[in-house]
This record gives C-alpha cells, sequence and structure tokens, in this order.
C-alpha cells in the first residue's frame, strides 16, 4: 500500500484531534487521580491522546467490556421470561485517539481466540465499527518490551491511523489500513500545516530507531518459548510466585488475558446474568462443585498464566499471549515481573 | 458473544430420583420445533441454568434415539446444584445451551466390541452412549457393562441397568465397594472386578470409561495391565466450564480447550495433554 504521509506539526494535530472529536463519537484516555483510562470525550482538553504508556490503562475494555450484561430475566407462575439485554452501547460507530500500539497488538492478538469456531458477533462488530488511531511512543517505559516480541511493533494492522511524532516538531500521520485511509478523507488533517514528504518514511524510521534504543529490557521470546515448552515440572514456578496475594490485577488490566466468568445477581423474582472478567489466578477458577481442584495451589496457577501466554496460546494461535506493555509489573502490588518469571523459569533446570 | 450465552428455556417434565444425591431431570424445550431439531450425540454437554442461581455444565444422560425429551443428571455437589435440588419441581423451568462438546467416535466403534466402565454418577455420558447403541446394536458386536458404586443405594438408573440386564444382548456386571447383606452381585472396586470377573477380549475391543477420577486413574491401570492400547481406551473428562464456546479460558489444559476438542478424549490424547490432574 503506497500511502500518503501527512506532515504537521504541535498546532495542526490539536487541530486534526478537535475536529475528529467534534464529528465522530470518539474515545480517549482521561486522567483520574494520576491514571488514564479510556472514556468517551466530548472536547481535546478533557483527555490526552499522548498520555504516557506507564500511566495509561489499556483500551481492551471498549471491545470487551469489564462486566457485560447477557439477559434479564422474569420469573411469575405463567413462567420465567428471558429478554435479550438492550443494545450493545459499544457497537456503534467510534473513534479511539490515543490507542498504544502494545493495544493494538492486543487487539490482534485477541482477534484469533474470538474468531474461532463460535464467532463472537459482539467483539467482531465493535471491531469492525471501530477506526483505532495510535501514537508511536517517544521512549519505552521501566517495564516495557514490546520490541522484543514476535511482532513488528511498526506494523500492526489493528491501527488504522497510525501518528508518529519526529524531529523538529514534526508529526507524522499515515493511513494503515482502508477504513484509516477512508477516515482521512472525511476527517483531513489541516492543509495549511500538511504537505507530502519525500523522506518521511525514513524519519518515521529514524524515531522508531531512537525508541527501539530506549529500551531497558529484552527478551529472547523464541528461547523463552521453547524452554517453557519443555519445563512444566519446575519447582521454580513455586519461587517465582511465591510473593503473588492473588489479586488479579496482572489479568484485569492485561490487554490480551480474555478470560471471564458468568455470574447471575437475584432481586426477588428478577434478576440479570452479568459476563464478567476472571482471572486464572483465582483460587476457584477451577474448583469443581464437589471440592476438586486441578489448580489448588498458587504455583499451579502461576504456571498456567505464563505458560498460556509463552506456550499454549502461541501453539494454539501461533502468536504470545503478551504483548510486553508491562502493565501487570507496574501495577502489581509485590512487584512480580512476567518479564522476569518467564526468564527466570526459562532458565531453570528441570 | 452475547447471544450466544443466552439460553433457551426448557420445562420439567419428570423428575427421577436416582439415588439420595442423584436426580434425573427429563427437559422439553419450551419453544415449540425445538425439540425435534435440538440434535446432539452421545457424551455431548450442555450448559444447564437455574436463572439466579447460575450455569453449569451437564452432560446430556439420554440418547438422540429416544425421542421427544432429553435428560441430564445432576448430583447434588456444589452451590447451584443444591439449588437445583432444593427448588426444581416437575412443571418448573430451566435454561439450556447447547449440545457442546466432542462426543463418542461413534463411526470407529461400529463393527467393535464394546467394554463400558463406569463409576458413580459417571454412568450418565456412557448411558447416553449405551441407549444409543441398544438403538442401533447390529452395528457392535460383543457389548458389555461394568458399573459400580460405593454402595448399592448409590447405583444409578436401578430400572434402566434391571432393563439392561434382561437385555440377552448385553453383558451387564454391577458391583459395588463394600458388602451388603442383601447383595447378591459383586463385591469390589470397579478395577478389581474388571481384572477379575470380567476379564475382557482385547482383540477388536474398545473400552469407554467414566466415574470418579480415582476410579479412571485405576481403572486405566488394569486396562493397560490387561493389554489394552492407549488408542482403545476412550473417557471423558469433566473439567470446571463456563461458556462451553472456547473462549472463557476456564477449561484449558495446556493448549487443549475440553470443551471444543474434548470433553472425550483417548488414553492416548491424555498422555499428550500437561499433567494437571
Amino acid at each position: 500500500m503506497n500511502v500518503e504521509i501527512f506532515v504537521t506539526d504541535k498546532a495542526g494535530l490539536q487541530k486534526f484531534y478537535e475536529a475528529i472529536i467534534a464529528k465522530n463519537e470518539t474515545y480517549a484516555p482521561v486522567e483520574k487521580f494520576g491514571k488514564f483510562d479510556f472514556k468517551h470525550v466530548s472536547s481535546l482538553s478533557e483527555c490526552d491522546p499522548d498520555s504516557p504508556i506507564e500511566k495509561t490503562m489499556s483500551a481492551k475494555p471498549l471491545f470487551f467490556p469489564r462486566s457485560a450484561k447477557i439477559l434479564k430475566y422474569t420469573a411469575d407462575s405463567s413462567g420465567t421470561t428471558v429478554k435479550e439485554t438492550d443494545e450493545d452501547p459499544l457497537a456503534g460507530k467510534r473513534v479511539i485517539l490515543g490507542m498504544k500500539h502494545c493495544d493494538a497488538r492486543g487487539l490482534q492478538v485477541l482477534d484469533k481466540v474470538y474468531n474461532w469456531d463460535y464467532i463472537d458477533s459482539d467483539y467482531q462488530k465493535r471491531r469492525q465499527n471501530t477506526v483505532v488511531i495510535s501514537t508511536r511512543c517517544d521512549k519505552a517505559g521501566t517495564h516495557c518490551f514490546c520490541t522484543s516480541l514476535d511482532y513488528d511493533v511498526q506494523n500492526l494492522d489493528a491501527m488504522d491511523v497510525l501518528i508518529v511524532k519526529g524531529q523538529d516538531g514534526k508529526i507524522f500521520i499515515k493511513a494503515r489500513t482502508e477504513k484509516g485511509e477512508d477516515f482521512l478523507k472525511s476527517n483531513p488533517i489541516d492543509s495549511a500545516n500538511s504537505k507530502q514528504h519525500p523522506a518521511s518514511e525514513e524519519e518515521m524510521k529514524k524515531q522508531y530507531d531512537a525508541f527501539a534504543a530506549s529500551f531497558r529490557l529484552k527478551m529472547n521470546y523464541k528461547e523463552i518459548n521453547e524452554n517453557l515448552s519443555k519445563i512444566f515440572d519446575t519447582p521454580e514456578f513455586e519461587n517465582v510466585s511465591s510473593n503473588c496475594i492473588g489479586c488479579n490485577t496482572c489479568a484485569f488490566i492485561c490487554p490480551t488475558c480474555h478470560c471471564f466468568k458468568i455470574s447471575d445477581e437475584k432481586i426477588k423474582d428478577s434478576g440479570v446474568r452479568y459476563k464478567c472478567y476472571d482471572s486464572c489466578n483465582n483460587g476457584y477458577f477451577t474448583l469443581m462443585a464437589g471440592g476438586h481442584n486441578p489448580r489448588p495451589a498458587k504455583y499451579r496457577r502461576w504456571r498456567q498464566r505464563a505458560m498460556h501466554k509463552f506456550v499454549y496460546y502461541k501453539e494454539r494461535f501461533g502468536e504470545n499471549l503478551c504483548v510486553g506493555c508491562g502493565r501487570c509489573t507496574i501495577s502489581c502490588p509485590v512487584n512480580i515481573s512476567i518479564f522476569e518469571v518467564v526468564n527466570q523459569v526459562a532458565k531453570s533446570e528441570k | 458473544m452475547e447471544q450466544l450465552l443466552v439460553p433457551m428455556m426448557c420445562k420439567i417434565d419428570k423428575v427421577i430420583q436416582e439415588t439420595p444425591d442423584i436426580r434425573t431431570y427429563r427437559l422439553k424445550f419450551k419453544e415449540e420445533g425445538l425439540m425435534e431439531k435440538f440434535d446432539y450425540k452421545p457424551g455431548q454437554f450442555v450448559e444447564l441454568s437455574l436463572l439466579g442461581a447460575g450455569e453449569c455444565t451437564f452432560c446430556i444422560s439420554s440418547s438422540v434415539t429416544r425421542k421427544g425429551y432429553f435428560d441430564c443428571s445432576i448430583k447434588r455437589a456444589g452451590n447451584v446444584t443444591s439449588d437445583i435440588h432444593n427448588s426444581l419441581e416437575e412443571g418448573d423451568e430451566v435454561g439450556i445451551r447447547g449440545p457442546f462438546g466432542n462426543w463418542f467416535p461413534l463411526e470407529e466403534l461400529k463393527g467393535k466390541n464394546l467394554l463400558i466402565v463406569g463409576g458413580g454418577i459417571g454412568l450418565a455420558p456412557l448411558r447416553s452412549l449405551i441407549q444409543y447403541c441398544i438403538d442401533n446394536r447390529n452395528d457392535y458386536k460383543d457389548f458389555t457393562i461394568l458399573y459400580g458404586s460405593r454402595t448399592s443405594a448409590d447405583l444409578c438408573y436401578k430400572e434402566e441397568t434391571k432393563e439392561w440386564q434382561d437385555n440377552k444382548s448385553l453383558n451387564v456386571i454391577l458391583t459395588i465397594d463394600k458388602a451388603e447383606e442383601t447383595w447378591t452381585s459383586n463385591v469390589g472396586v470397579v478395577p478389581k472386578i474388571l481384572e477379575e470377573v470380567v476379564k475382557p477380549v482385547i482383540e477388536n475391543t474398545k473400552v469407554i470409561t467414566c466415574g470418579p477420577p480415582i476410579m479412571i486413574k485405576y481403572t486405566i491401570q488394569s486396562l493397560k495391565k490387561l493389554g489394552f492400547a492407549d488408542k482403545d481406551i476412550i473417557t471423558t473428562l469433566e473439567m470446571k466450564m463456563q461458556c462451553g464456546l472456547g473462549k472463557c479460558g476456564r477449561c484449558n489444559i495446556g493448549s487443549t480447550y475440553v470443551c471444543k476438542d474434548g470433553p472425550v478424549f483417548t488414553n492416548e490424547q491424555l498422555k499428550n495433554l500437561p499433567d494437571e490432574f
């Protein structure tokens, strides 16, 4: 795809954003208590599309909500009536500003599980109706390692429009998909500040190289995939998981974790059934009626988490179930890092 | 996805008290025409919900060859199953999603001797297969059923097992773990009776087994000792599930989704799974 690259400056970008927000149903990072979460916005002053990766929640809940109503029911003497829930609030046409590259990768990874066998039509609709605008980070966060995983950060199909901040205040905007191209046609970049630049591609690459050089963490994911698949029984899992308090924060904020549970809420003769986030780190995750639990110990649950991310999902769907965003490590109350866990276990002897 | 998680309502046609803690619920879809369209195979399961209490996974314990209804046999074990036992009567309604999962390899079983080994509530998925095979009896050769439970009171489907015993084309062996005064049949755990009483022919025989995990473990050991190959030992796994659609991640064992790739596995396939049990 030989696509135009628009060059603008900070003011031009601001105008571009403002026009998008005025014209479209827009979601962007909104600050609250020092953390950014993706919310519906009606003006640019409410949000910050350049929010730092370390303080920004993933955009996953816009595609896979934290809790979603499955049905409502009422029961009376004539029987039970089940009503499907009202229209999905996330299914309409919308734009996401300031989504991080790792989140875009997260969507590509989730596409695999939602589109095999039974198709998750709600997820698919949300994906199709969303234009993702993603700005490349300037530098790596302390716990980031996206550049050393099994994907090219510069080429992500889930990003419809890519924004790169180059040198001398130059800002490059490029459509990456057909949806993105159409979007830029109907949401043009301020022409006074934009022109085509022949060396843009090179300058964007330069920005990437500087960004890639800023990473503290580097991982050999192939070695991890291979070694982990051989050491299911290593006692090292007990060492790496011993501090875990089972709070499940890591799973809830992960851009790729997708386990959920179904639970009922009952009020007298009526009620609601929800689909909510769940995590394999929960002690009751696999607890069966009658008391049998295949993963009764914490290290077994951590083993499931690590192996699912770096072995099982890869075997099944061909991708690592980790995008290297480091959010789980930042939010962990006891400083467990998935990066360290898999590296340490992969190095251990069986 | 949310639509796929909405159940269809069924009316409870009949409740059969099988043992002190197991009841069979005979179900019919409320919506007209749905029952006729409900096509399933032995070994498949459904998600049954008591709205307000929750949703649980149960195998279908009847065969599609018996028309007009389907059965779920439910043991009182946890929160939802207790609520089901406590509150559901004939005429009440439950939600059903399914059928889900794979099934016993019916084509592969054709022309083979069948040895069914069941323990306790583990007879439920096997009953679906037994009914199916009885209704297509000419497709199979020798047909042996070994079924055991802790006490005689815990034997499931008492009426039906009597019918099976009266059926000349079946060889039915019942056993209980400990001797009881009125019990005249075999006494001893299933693997022991398998080795000492059943003494199965190995040639051209497929074994299908289900029961409590500990029984399956020792039954497979006995079968191996008798000389059965891993590919001829078929079992159905119990694993916590929720969506049944290969999405919620709960039933993963390694890269296998028990709800999609299973619940029926051969021992050969089980050996390749990570040792989570």
